[in-house]
Order: C-alpha cells, then sequence, then structure tokens
C-alpha cells in the first residue's frame, strides 16, 4: 500500500516538472541573463565615461569596495532591515488577528474579508501618493485622528524629519501587507479540520491551549511561507520609498533598492549600481537558503 | 523529491527579486524596438525617412512642438518627424540603457544641467561644425550655448530659456503692510508678517532632485558662494537664512517634499503668501486662479540678484542615421521668427541674442520682471558630473533645513565631497 501510494507521487513530480519546465526555460533567458549580466558589470569600471567606449576594464572588487565605504550604504543597509521586520511585523500581527477574526463563520465575514483586499490590489503608487497626503502635517488626516483622540499634541512631520520619516513609510506598507497576510493565513486556518478543535475541547482544552498546541502547529507551514514571501516582497521594495519620499530627508529613507538606483541612473556608476544590487540579491538568498532549512526540518 | 522542488522554487523565487529592475528594462527595450520596426515599416511604403523626436514636456510646452513638428512634416517631403512623449525619469534612464541595446532617438530635449553628463557619455552627436556653418550659428547667447557645450564643442542648441522669480500675492501683502522685498532681511521681515493661521509667507521647493537645487542655488549664488566654495562664508550664511525660515515657521518644513509644481499649488491654494517659481506657471495660475490678484519681482538678494538659468536643449544624437536632416528641422525651428512665436506661447525666453524679450513679450509686466531676472541668471555647470554635485548640494540643504546638522558642518561636508567628484575629473 505504502510503496504504492510512493510511485503514484513520483510519476505525478515528473509529469509536474515537465509542466513547469517551459516556465523555467523562460525565466532562465529572461531573468538569468540580466542576473548574469549584473554580476559581470558589478566588476567592470562602467560610468558615463566609458559606458560608450566598449572598453570595461576589469576591477575587481572595487565597485563592491567603493559601495561598502559609503555612509550612505551603511544606512540604506539598516534602513531596509528595520522597514523589513517591523512591516513584517505589524503585518503578520494584525494580518494574523484579522485571519483568525473572520475565520469565525458570521455574516458578512466574506464580503467583509472581500473588502479589505482592496488595499493590496492597489497600485502602490496611488498608495504612495495616498498615504503622502494623509501622513501630512498640515491637513493629514492620520495627524488629524491622532491629535483628536490626544495621542499627541501637535501634528507629527511624519515624511519630513529624520527620525519618523521611515516610519510613515512601515505605516504605509503595513497597511498594504494586511490583506496578503490575512489571506494566506485564512487559507492556512481553513485547513485545519474542525473536529481537532472538536477533540480538544472534549478533553477540556480552552482557547488559548487550542490556539498554541492545535493552530499554530498545523500552521506553521502557511505562516513560514508568508514571512518568507512577506520579507522578500518587502526587502526588495522601491515604488512606495521612490514616490513618498525618494530616500529622504536627507538620506533618512534611502534603502538597498533606491541606492542602487541613484548610483546606476542619477550618477551613472553602474558598476556600483549592480554591486548594490547583488549585495540586496545576497541577503535575499540567505533568507531563501534560512527558510529551506525550516522546511528541510519539516519534511524529514 | 519535494525538497528539491522547493528548492528550485526558492532559488527562482530570489533570482526573480533581483530581476525587479532587469525586467522592467527589458520590457521597456522591446517597447521601443517595436516602435522602430513599425518605424521602418512605414519608411518602406512612404518616401520620406522617419526621424524620432523625444521629450517630456507634459502640457503647453509639448503641444507647442508638436505644432511645429506637423507643420514642418507638412511642407517637405524629406523626413518625417515622429514626436514622442517619453516621462521624465524614463527619458534619462532609456539614455543610458539606449548606449548599450542601441535602442535611441534620432533627436530629443535634454535638461540643460544633464547636458555634459551626456555628452561625455558619447550620446550626442558634435555639431560644432553645422552651428559654425549656419548664418545665425552666431546668434545665440553665451551662456544659453554654453550650457550645450563639452570640451568647448558643441552638442546641442538651446531652445528656450528661463529662469526663478519670486510670485506674491498682492492683496496679501497689502493686508500685512509690506513692500515686495528686495533683500534677504525684507524677505524675512515679509515673510514674518505674512506668516498667519494655515498661511506660510514663503514657499519654495527644496525636494531631493534636481528641482530642489534649482531653486537652493540662487541663494548661495546670492550670497557670494559659487559650487566650488560651497563651505565659504556666503554659503553658510545662505544656508543658516534658509533654515532659520523653517525653523521660525515662516517657511513649512514640507518644502523638503514640494516639488515645483507643489509649490505652485500652495500658491493657488493661498496656503503660501509668496512663492518662488519660473515663468512656465503663469498660464496656469492665470487659468487655475483667475481672480488672484499676484505679481512677480526678482528673487530677493543677499550681495547680488541671483537665480538659476533652466531650460532644454535640443540635442541630434550620434547613432542617428538622418542627423542632416534633424539639423535642417533643427535650423528651422530655431529661425527668428519661430523661435519668437515659440517663447511667447509657452512663456519662456529666447536663446538668440538677436530677439529682445520686448519683440516677444511686449510690455507684459510679468515677463518684463522675468526679463530681468534673466540677466542675473547663472547656468550649472556644465560639468560632466552635475547630477552627483547638484545632489551633494540638496543634500546639503536638506541636512540643515531638517535640522540634522549644523549650516556650516552640512555645506563642510558637502565641499569634501564635491572636491572629491572634481578630482576623478583630472
Amino acid at each position: 500500500m505504502k510503496t504504492l501510494k510512493l510511485t503514484e507521487s513520483r510519476r505525478d513530480i515528473l509529469s509536474g516538472y515537465i509542466y513547469v519546465l517551459p516556465a523555467l526555460i523562460f525565466m532562465l533567458v529572461l531573468i538569468g541573463y540580466p542576473i548574469v549580466y549584473n554580476f559581470l558589470i558589478s566588476f567592470q569600471k562602467l560610468d558615463a565615461m566609458n559606458i560608450n567606449s566598449g572598453v570595461r576594464e576589469f576591477i575587481g572588487f572595487e565597485n563592491y569596495k567603493k559601495v561598502l565605504s559609503d555612509e550612505v550604504m551603511g544606512i540604506a543597509f539598516k534602513n531596509t532591515f528595520i522597514y523589513t521586520i517591523a512591516s513584517l511585523a505589524f503585518q503578520f500581527t494584525i494580518g494574523f488577528a484579522l485571519a483568525l477574526f473572520f475565520n469565525n463563520k458570521f455574516k458578512l465575514a466574506k464580503p467583509i474579508r472581500g473588502f479589505m483586499v482592496i488595499s493590496y490590489m492597489m497600485p502602490i503608487t496611488v498608495t504612495a501618493l495616498m498615504f503622502k497626503f494623509m501622513l501630512s502635517p498640515s491637513n493629514g488626516i492620520i495627524n488629524d485622528i491622532m491629535v483628536a483622540i490626544g495621542i499627541i499634541d501637535a501634528p507629527i512631520p511624519w515624511l519630513l524629519q529624520e527620525s519618523t520619516a521611515l516610519w510613515g513609510l512601515i505605516i504605509a506598507n503595513s497597511w498594504i501587507g494586511i490583506p496578503f497576510n490575512m489571506l494566506l493565513l485564512t487559507t492556512g486556518l481553513s485547513n485545519i479540520s474542525e473536529e481537532i478543535y472538536e477533540s480538544a475541547s472534549v478533553d477540556g482544552a480552552n482557547g488559548l491551549q487550542k490556539f498554541i498546541h492545535i493552530t499554530l502547529p498545523l500552521l506553521k507551514p502557511a505562516i513560514l511561507s508568508v514571512l518568507m514571501l512577506g520579507f522578500v516582497y518587502t526587502f526588495k521594495v522601491f515604488d512606495l520609498v521612490f514616490v513618498m519620499t525618494s530616500g529622504g530627508p536627507v538620506n533618512s529613507t534611502e534603502v538597498l533598492s533606491t541606492f542602487s538606483y541613484r548610483l546606476s541612473f542619477k550618477y551613472y556608476y553602474f558598476g556600483q549600481g549592480a554591486a548594490v544590487a547583488n549585495i540586496l540579491f545576497l541577503c535575499l538568498f540567505a533568507v531563501a537558503l534560512v527558510y529551506l532549512k525550516m522546511i528541510g526540518k519539516e519534511e524529514v | 523529491m519535494k525538497k528539491l522542488l522547493a528548492t528550485i522554487l526558492t532559488v527562482v523565487l530570489g533570482v526573480s527579486v533581483l530581476a525587479g529592475c532587469g525586467n522592467s528594462n527589458k520590457s521597456e527595450t522591446s517597447d521601443t524596438s517595436s516602435q522602430s520596426e513599425q518605424t521602418s515599416a512605414v519608411s518602406q511604403a512612404k518616401e520620406p525617412k522617419e526621424l524620432t523626436f523625444w521629450h517630456y514636456f507634459t502640457s503647453i510646452n509639448g503641444e507647442t512642438v508638436q505644432k511645429y513638428v506637423d507643420e514642418y512634416n507638412a511642407m517637405q517631403d524629406d523626413v518625417k518627424i515622429n514626436f514622442e512623449f517619453v516621462p521624465r525619469d524614463e527619458l534619462l534612464k532609456q539614455f543610458t540603457i539606449g548606449l548599450v541595446s542601441g535602442e535611441l532617438p534620432d533627436m530629443t530635449f535634454v535638461d540643460n544641467p544633464d547636458h555634459a553628463s551626456f555628452s561625455a557619455m558619447g550620446l550626442f552627436a558634435d555639431i560644432t561644425d553645422k552651428v559654425q556653418a549656419w548664418e545665425d550659428g552666431n546668434k545665440f547667447l553665451e551662456g544659453a550655448l554654453n550650457s550645450a557645450k563639452y570640451n568647448g564643442r558643441i552638442y546641442g542648441l538651446p531652445h528656450a530659456s528661463n529662469a526663478l522669480a519670486l510670485y506674491y500675492d498682492v492683496d496679501m501683502l497689502a493686508a500685512a503692510g509690506v513692500q515686495p522685498p528686495e533683500t534677504w532681511e525684507e524677505l524675512e521681515a515679509a515673510a514674518a508678517k505674512l506668516t498667519s493661521g494655515n498661511t506660510y509667507g514663503l514657499a519654495f521647493s527644496a525636494i531631493k532632485n534636481e528641482e530642489g537645487t534649482f531653486q537652493m542655488l540662487p541663494f548661495l549664488l546670492s550670497s557670494g558662494a559659487t559650487v566650488d566654495t560651497l563651505d565659504s562664508a556666503g554659503g553658510v550664511k545662505a544656508l543658516t537664512f534658509l533654515s532659520d525660515l523653517t525653523n521660525k515657521g515662516y517657511v513649512s518644513k514640507e518644502v523638503l517634499n514640494w516639488a515645483q509644481g507643489d509649490v505652485e499649488k500652495q500658491f493657488v491654494s493661498g496656503n503660501a503668501a509668496m512663492i518662488i517659481n519660473g515663468p512656465w506657471i503663469k498660464a496656469n495660475l492665470q487659468k487655475n486662479a483667475p481672480d488672484k490678484n499676484w505679481a512677480v519681482t526678482k528673487l530677493p538678494k543677499d550681495k547680488e540678484f541671483a537665480s538659476t538659468l533652466g531650460g532644454e536643449n535640443i540635442v541630434i544624437l550620434n547613432n542617428s542615421e538622418v542627423t542632416d536632416e534633424a539639423w535642417e528641422f533643427l535650423k528651422w525651428f530655431m529661425s527668428k521668427e519661430n523661435n519668437i512665436e515659440f517663447c511667447k506661447t509657452v512663456g519662456r525666453f529666447s536663446p538668440r541674442s538677436d530677439v529682445t524679450p520686448e519683440e516677444v513679450w511686449g510690455d507684459d509686466a510679468v515677463m518684463k520682471v522675468f526679463a530681468d531676472q534673466m540677466q542675473y541668471a547663472q547656468p550649472r555647470g556644465p560639468h560632466p558630473k552635475w547630477p552627483e554635485v547638484s545632489a551633494v548640494i540638496i543634500n546639503a540643504v536638506q541636512e540643515s533645513l531638517s535640522g540634522v546638522k549644523e549650516p556650516a558642518q552640512a555645506l563642510k561636508d558637502a565641499q569634501v565631497k564635491i572636491d572629491e567628484i572634481n578630482s576623478t575629473l583630472k
């Protein structure tokens, strides 16, 4: 019985590969090539002065040294991590809470959940502009509400001072990401059989115990995927930052992607821009490896 | 097995992340290539050669050039010009990508501070000989033509110039009992009196891009500082003056995020009594705020009047196969008669020395002030690394306006960076 099941699943996987193959080739050509190209130019002296001459000197790790010694690199690195981790924390907690809430089968649960996805479907540029207005110290609704309910005395110029600009972006990005977290976790939740909860109730488990001992462990794969995908999507942020602050004031919201863009397309240091993009890639690759390790443990 | 699939998936996922930027470039390049395929298909069917001409003008400026292009297309059979809109940031990006991929237009508008870096890249055609052979070739103002030069050679022609001045709300100034300011002291005093409720005395753009540099540079220049002596006493004075205006609340801190269009909106909605802006907003103000009673005066000065020279140059690209046709059009478009008409329509100044502002504007009071201001307008650069220099300048302004650094310190750090940029040129 058991061996039969295994061969069946093996055959399934094999045909799965064949289905995936065209997409894989497509990606290797369209995505693999730019990556290799990007990798190559990060070791070349390539800027405004020689881009048209055809001569591209190989300079080893010079571009990497240059960007790593740039003070903005440190700031961008720190900002990217703070932004990613804080956004993830908000998105995940609130998304999880909402998923649990809407998992209760009450009237209107589905339509309301549907409405909430709007923020995820909105083009990021629109969201960014909207939040830019909402966070404004003059007439911005977020400040107005906070002043009205007495959290703060005077409006906070969110995007205009170094201390809060990054948090303004985090607020906007959390709003965007909550429905994504909620949806994936809801799917995970609906896969947990009611019977398990019922038998736990029979054994006398309370709500919290059920959550910790049933929901969390059974939801672990979904949670890991959500966090992993969330990390990747948040870490490579570009449009939101570019529209809301374009890295300012000063460099307080510069992230790796905007820094890379600025080096390549504002100052025309293509080699250095490529080096920053590769560093960004390495960070994400490391996260992907950690994720693999976790998934691997689950399976063994 | 499942693990292998997961590995592949993860790698592909990670890879797709990095491809974010590469990917978009790809699609853009394919866009332009399909466009040029179309173009060549048309040219086989018809006699005239095709010429692609890029611009990033959104309103009246673009429409007006389009009219000239249509007129030119109708009056001759040698060439058909396709005038295409490309958003400004996209255009700058496409130039550099085009250097590698070869997908470039034949002609384009380029903002004058960007001109030198693209010339250095070898993107633009050297038209020095053509200009010298043209009977009107010596009829361009030196400052304007300089912005199109690199290493002494001419890589394009200025088409219309502008400069910044101070717009003010006549009624608000009258109500507060202040005269239009002429000096920094008067400007601060006026801004103080005009600030009340939701209205700020003054608004300008100090956004972290070229627009911010464009607006902040006149202050540095007026106090006697130059781009190479930012940390001089004059520079420190200018930046301290600007920081004081925001610290005292006469200028909103939001200027750090305002582009020039945002500043214009603040003026229209009455949230700012005085703003710094260019002649191109004149038509908009007349349309969007017909009841507003406003006037223009020169930018208040410290030591001497100053402004920044703005405007685009028209260039022919190096790889174009229709450079002669492009040059014929350029000569026609920049002829005295056409240029006067053009400048009149779009609210700009002719770069030609044989066109006086009176010829274009008659006794238009607003444009008279701008014409006066133009005499004090200084070009940015030409500097092959101007984008980088510009970023350093606006960074220093933002540092002191947001209170991160003292003006003196911000400028000292900026000067170190500019010296470093200049040292790479030698």
